[in-house]
């Protein structure tokens, strides 16, 4: 059973399809990249898969919950880190992992805290107000918070913008180790170098078509790497 | 932007709308023009109007409000001095020219064209309704201009803010209670139609009132804009961790408890109660007034108690709602297992919590202020049943985007009928207490038996309909 199963989605905004027809699936313990250009549909599938948006037709299932029917009970086995990171402007950088690990029932939340507050260097600011926080220091938080109760699947769009190289390795060591530990992700970036390094199967999504998936090794095909077949599939090869 | 808060044709019936209510009411003049005489009748329209300018103008609460918020997806015109080379002064006079043609358009002129297509039924002349329209405007702006100028200086300086809003306060009870400056005084155009026919002959006042009052508008204006800083530096604000502190004094509140304690902890940190505070008194001393001036100024025998303000009071509270929803961008719960239902149910509780010890505290006050406690046992009742059934009624309508959805016209009518049918039954019924109690509280317990069981199935109703709405915009 696939971790993540998409089949013949389509996404209607009013008359505008920002997805026609995608199929996908990603196996649990998988690293699954989705990349396309500005507009291609990224972010409506993300946001699709994971219960935020109902689907206008197809099947949508993820651990074999259809997320368009239980999008809570997705949710509840998930992480999400969102394309733009907006944690609550008037809670505390621990206050916001303490909202969190109440309305998800982290058991031992305070010790879980503890932990991501240390891995992202957070201790110093951990007083500080959302607002007030740096971009970076937002993004930091919102991977926390969807670290936190150490979820099946994570769902990432664009997890390393704002990070410095320092948190991009880190972010990266803790994903890897996530996956070899049995954990699912799907990520959207368009850090094609990062992704390169960490996926095991990849898609290309332009238009809100699926115009191609597979290993990187079948992505990348006969070009150098997949920066260049990703120009070359979405029409702006050199 | 403003077409963003409902579908165009949709916002475009806004000011048909208007229109129309305009038309039926010039149509039906005649009528309350034979026991209101015409002076009185226009004070009316200029407190009104003057007070939607204030309502409509504080512009600069929004500078570091938008500029420190998490904004999430969206993006705002009074943040894009940070990134593109214009001056927040500048930016704020736009918002404020805009705001004005845009209320202008969407109000003031349907409202105008509605009292023109009037004429064969009112017989009203074109050039007193162009006289109303160029004095309303004046009043409006001078409002807005207010509340513009208040607002920017309340960003400055707290103090001098308190000071000066203290200062008007008793300026403003000298004209409302105590009669000792004239109304025209404040408002400049009431004074423009007090000094033309038929209250006055035509001569020079008319055009000094007109001067004094556009003076008046650049004045505040440019005292605002000069208030207005040109840099917003963010305050590195720490906190104590309170949420677990609140959240366990809320256990009664077993399953909402987490998000309840987030609710009322942003509304401390963000400074909104302030805002409501304002926004809950400022009908209420409207409410007052127009009592005061319909017992005062016309010498009505209307019978106005303690529950009639009950009733009144209950839905006052409705902007209060509005208000809930503002404080903070919701983006990031979707990433959590939340739904739009919970967080309205858990803004609902809040509102009941933040607001019915003020209103029970209003209705007691203005019973006592009035030798009229008798009828306590009957007004605290019907305060909590519309108040419940007011808030209720606006959360089904408007789910948690309150602001935008009042725009939408279909929207807008629905409210307007189930908000003003039992508020103004219930205030009928409250001037019949004196002739036939038996009467009078026998219509009232029906009517609170239908508001509550309307309470009832649109709070159900508050699940389906909203069950798989987005959060954010």
């Amino acid at each position: 059973m696939p971790a993540i199963e998409v089949r013949e989605l389509t996404k209607f905004y009013g008359s505008k399809a920002a997805l026609k027809d995608v199929s996908l699936a990603v196996e649990a313990g998988e690293f699954f990249g989705l990349f396309g250009p500005n507009g291609a549909g990224k972010t409506t599938l993300i946001k699709v898969l994971t219960g935020q948006l109902v689907p206008t037709r197809g099947h949508v299932t993820v651990l074999d919950i259809d997320a368009a029917r239980e999008p809570l009970a997705v949710k509840e086995v998930i992480g999400i880190v969102p394309e733009v990171e907006s944690p609550p402007s008037y809670l505390t950088a621990y206050e916001y992992l303490y909202f969190v690990s109440q309305v998800r029932k982290v058991p031992d939340g305070e010790p879980r805290i503890a932990r991501w507050l240390e891995y992202f260097d957070l201790e110093d600011q951990r007083r500080t107000i959302c607002k007030d926080l740096s971009k970076g220091t937002r993004q930091k938080l919102m991977l926390a918070a969807a670290f936190l109760h150490e979820p099946k699947v994570l769902f990432l769009d664009e997890p390393f913008i704002n990070l410095d190289p320092i948190y991009q390795r880190k972010v990266k060591d803790h994903l890897a180790e996530y996956v070899d530990g049995g954990g699912t992700v799907f990520m959207c970036s368009h850090l094609l170098e990062i992704a390169e390094k960490l996926c095991d199967r990849v898609a290309i999504l332009h238009e809100g078509h699926v115009i191609a998936q597979g290993s990187l090794a079948d992505v990348r095909g006969r070009e150098r790497d997949l920066e260049s077949a990703f120009l070359k599939l979405v029409g702006h090869a050199p | 932007m403003h077409t963003s808060y409902t579908s165009r044709h949709m916002f475009l019936a806004f000011p048909v709308l208007v229109m129309l209510l305009s038309f039926a009411s010039a149509a039906t003049s005649r009528n309350y023009l034979q026991v209101t005489p015409l002076p009185q009748m226009l004070l009316v329209v200029h407190i009104s109007v003057f007070l939607y300018g204030v309502s409509v103008g504080a512009f600069g609460f929004l500078g570091r409000q938008y500029q420190e918020r998490a904004t999430g997806y969206r993006n705002y015109l009074v943040t894009q001095p940070s990134l593109l080379p214009m001056s927040f002064k500048r930016t704020f006079l736009g918002m404020y020219v805009r705001d004005a043609v845009f209320y202008l358009v969407l109000i003031l002129v349907p409202m105008t064209a509605g009292l023109f297509l009037s004429i064969p039924f009112s017989g009203f002349r074109a050039t007193s309704i162009l006289l109303l329209f160029g004095a309303a405007l004046i009043t409006f702006l001078a409002g807005m201009s207010l509340s513009f100028f208040m607002s920017t200086l309340y960003v400055r300086s707290v103090p001098v803010f308190a000071g000066l809003a203290v200062a008007l306060a008793v300026v403003f009870v000298a004209v409302g209670a105590l009669r000792i400056v004239p109304a025209n005084v404040l408002l400049p155009g009431l004074a423009v139609q007090y000094a033309v026919p038929p209250i006055a002959p035509l001569g020079t006042d008319a055009l000094v009132s007109v001067l004094v009052g556009v003076g008046l508008i650049l004045l505040l204006v440019g005292g605002a804009v000069a208030l207005v800083s040109d840099q917003y530096e963010p305050k590195n604000s720490d906190a104590r961790d309170e949420l677990p502190g609140i959240e366990r004094r809320l256990a009664r509140f077993r399953r909402y408890r987490t998000l309840l304690a987030k609710e009322l902890l942003d509304l401390k940190r963000s400074g909104t109660p302030v805002k409501m505070f304002f926004s809950f008194v400022t009908p209420l001393v409207f409410l007052s007034f127009t009592v005061w001036f319909v017992r005062n100024g016309l010498n009505l025998p209307i019978g106005f108690n303690t529950v009639f303000y009950a009733a009144m009071v209950g839905f006052f509270g409705i902007s209060l709602y509005n208000w809930l929803n503002n404080v903070d961008n919701m983006d990031y719960m979707s990433t959590l297992p939340l739904t739009v239902p919970q967080i309205i149910r858990v803004k609902l509780v809040a509102y009941l919590l933040l607001t019915l010890g003020i209103s029970a505290a209003f209705v007691v006050s203005i019973s006592w202020m009035n030798n009229d406690v008798r009828l306590l046992w009957l007004a605290l009742p019907v305060m909590v049943v519309t108040s419940l059934y007011s808030v209720v009624m606006t959360a089904y309508l408007t789910g948690l985007r309150t602001n935008s959805f009042l725009f939408d016209p279909g929207v807008l009518f629905a409210f307007s009928a189930l908000s003003m049918l039992p508020d103004v039954g219930l205030a009928i019924l409250s001037f019949t207490i004196d002739a036939d109690l038996a009467f009078a509280v026998t219509g009232i317990a029906l009517t609170l038996g239908a508001l509550s069981l309307g309470t009832l199935i649109l709070y159900r109703g508050i699940d389906r309909k909203w069950a798989r709405a987005a959060f954010g915009e």
